[in-house]
């Protein structure tokens, strides 16, 4: 069976000096599902989805991503730290998705969305453009591809940037409150769009504050505090009838 | 509506149209002052200037086009565009180095910048000239072995190369901090999105961060090659011709020491305000990183940069 599109973690820890930001965590997201990630500020759900990018690395556990050890190859005695460029190559198959766009405010939307496939992959020009023309579209933004992003709403900037990810077509997105920098009007349309991508059968993990968004699209639900899971499951269950009152605290306040 | 509303007012007012008259500026005594103090101050040493007669102006005609000047002027421009070229370049590589996660490769860049902006340029200039009493042979091979050549130290260090290496050495220090303040001004989240994406470091730093630090970096840039061009008149120390040494070398005989000076003084003056339109340019050109203009849509007009 294809392992692509899959993550399974076991045991991560992970800390930041004195300060463990991640406690034993178990994570297993199937290929196509789509996991959501909740919990107040400060509990490590952002942490965790950026070692599944390799934007930190973990201290100790097992973590596989689409069937690789990621950002590591192991030996009997360690786990040795991937050269760049193999790293490289596990992070092309991982889109990420930040909270502030993080778009390249020198290039056009166009470029932002062609700079992975020819700047890493060195794909052709054209047909990098062609294919970015369509991302742009399927994001709801044709025509305003030669825009920088200065000149696009945040909402805007935030589907240019899911399209960017795209562009490198990786197996699995991660999202990483993607709408919380947004105005409230347009949380929807970034909503709609990442509706859409799990509607494709992309394999997603999502930290957000969008209960409603977790409830309608999300397969999967962790609730984390302080490191912890403190409570997993069927997304509708979690939210619907909470068995942990961490969970029941949490959720009455932000419901 | 609006011709009703004017008309009205016509009739009643006579003359001016109401809604077309002109909108005063308040002026106060105190910049009818000012007018008047800067004048007379500013007819003062007019005058001053006009009818003293030790200024020679005569003799600043005769030789503000002299050939030795030039010839001066020349080598001033070599110099200031040279060590800027190398020195922008060394920057540079020293900047990527500082920023380095190998640890002695960030403290090597960061002893070489203490040490060449520690100490003043006009001491570094005359320690180059004089590094032959310090290694009268230059060697060039491997360390601890025999393999290499050496060659006179004094043969190579003449004035001009002695003033180059000062220059661009101690100019490298400077452009280095100047750039890695620009590498810095760049968001962590681009270097985490640039990373994301899987592009390499040197990909990184050639697409998303320089692109990003050059409207921070051009503009300090183009002061550092404008005060350059006025620094070079330290080497003539070194007895290197350049434009200041060509004017002390006209009146040492001549004794026209202040008319020759003012020659060096308006080349100078000419030379920086040349230099400035093309510096007022490249940060046009360079804002456009953050510009929120189309990419073909046509630049509104802008008022002019103050010369430096």
């Amino acid at each position: 069976m294809s392992t692509d599109g899959t993550i399974h973690a076991r045991g991560i820890r992970k800390s930041f000096g004195h300060k463990t930001v991640l406690q034993n965590i178990d994570l297993d997201v199937a290929s196509g599902e789509v996991c959501c990630i909740i919990g107040p500020s400060g509990s490590g759900k952002s942490t965790l989805l950026r070692c599944i990018n390799g934007l930190e690395t973990v201290d100790l556990g097992v973590l596989q991503v689409n069937g690789e050890t990621f950002g590591y190859h192991e030996t009997e005695t360690a786990y040795h730290a991937l050269s760049k460029k193999k790293l490289a190559e596990q992070r092309t198959r991982v889109g990420m998705v930040f909270q502030q766009f993080n778009l390249f405010p020198n290039m056009t939307a166009q470029e932002n969305v062609m700079s992975g496939p020819v700047l890493v992959k060195g794909q052709d020009k054209k047909k990098a453009a062609a294919r970015a023309d369509e991302l742009l579209a399927s994001v709801g933004l044709d025509g305003h591809g030669f825009k920088y992003p200065a000149q696009l709403s945040g909402g805007q900037q935030q589907r240019v940037a899911i399209a960017r990810s795209l562009a490198m077509d990786p197996e699995i997105m991660l999202f990483d409150e993607p709408t919380s920098a947004l105005d409230p009007e347009k949380v929807g349309e970034v909503l709609a769009v990442m509706k859409d991508l799990a509607k494709k059968g992309m394999t997603m993990v999502v930290v957000t504050h969008e209960m409603g968004f977790a409830r309608e699209v999300s397969d999967s639900l962790l609730f984390m505090d302080e490191g912890f899971v403190v409570e997993r499951g069927d997304a509708r269950e979690v939210l619907g009838n909470p068995k942990e009152a961490r969970t029941r605290s949490f959720l009455e306040k932000v419901l | 509506m609006v011709t009703t509303i004017s008309k009205g007012s016509e009739t009643t007012m006579g003359g001016i149209d109401a809604a077309l008259k002109p909108r005063l500026r308040l002026r106060t005594p105190t910049e009818y002052a000012g007018w008047v103090l800067s004048i007379l101050v500013g007819l003062g040493i007019l005058a001053s200037v006009l009818t003293n007669p030790n200024f020679k102006w005569g003799i600043v005609g005769k030789y503000f086009f002299a050939e030795s000047i030039l010839r001066g002027l020349v080598l001033t421009v070599f110099l200031t565009v040279a060590s800027m070229a190398l020195g922008t370049l060394l920057g540079l590589a020293l900047a990527v180095m500082r920023a380095s996660h190998v640890k002695p490769v960030s403290i090597a860049a960061g002893l070489y910048l203490t040490l060449f902006r520690g100490t003043p340029v006009l001491v570094q200039l005359i320690f180059w000239f004089n590094i032959s009493a310090l290694y009268p042979d230059l060697r060039i091979g491997i360390p601890f072995t025999d393999i290499g050549t050496a060659v006179d130290t004094n043969a190579i260090m003449g004035p001009i190369t002695a003033a180059l290496v000062g220059l661009t050495l101690n100019q490298a220090a400077y452009m280095a901090e100047i750039i890695r303040g620009g590498f810095s001004a760049v968001g962590k989240g681009q270097i985490e999105a640039a990373d994301s994406l899987g592009m390499s470091a040197g990909m990184r730093m050639r697409k998303v961060i320089i692109p990003q630090a050059m409207p921070s970096i051009i503009p300090a840039t183009g002061n550092q090659f404008i005060g350059m061009f006025k620094e070079t008149s330290l080497v003539s120390v070194l007895g290197v011709a350049e434009l200041l040494q060509s004017a002390q070398l006209i009146y040492a005989r001549t004794y026209e020491t202040i008319p020759l000076l003012i020659v060096a003084s308006l080349w100078y003056l000419v030379m920086t305000l040349l230099l400035s339109y093309p510096q007022a340019q490249l940060e046009k050109r360079y804002s456009r990183a953050t510009s929120t203009l189309p990419r073909k849509a046509k630049r509104v007009a802008q008022p002019e940069g103050a010369a430096r």
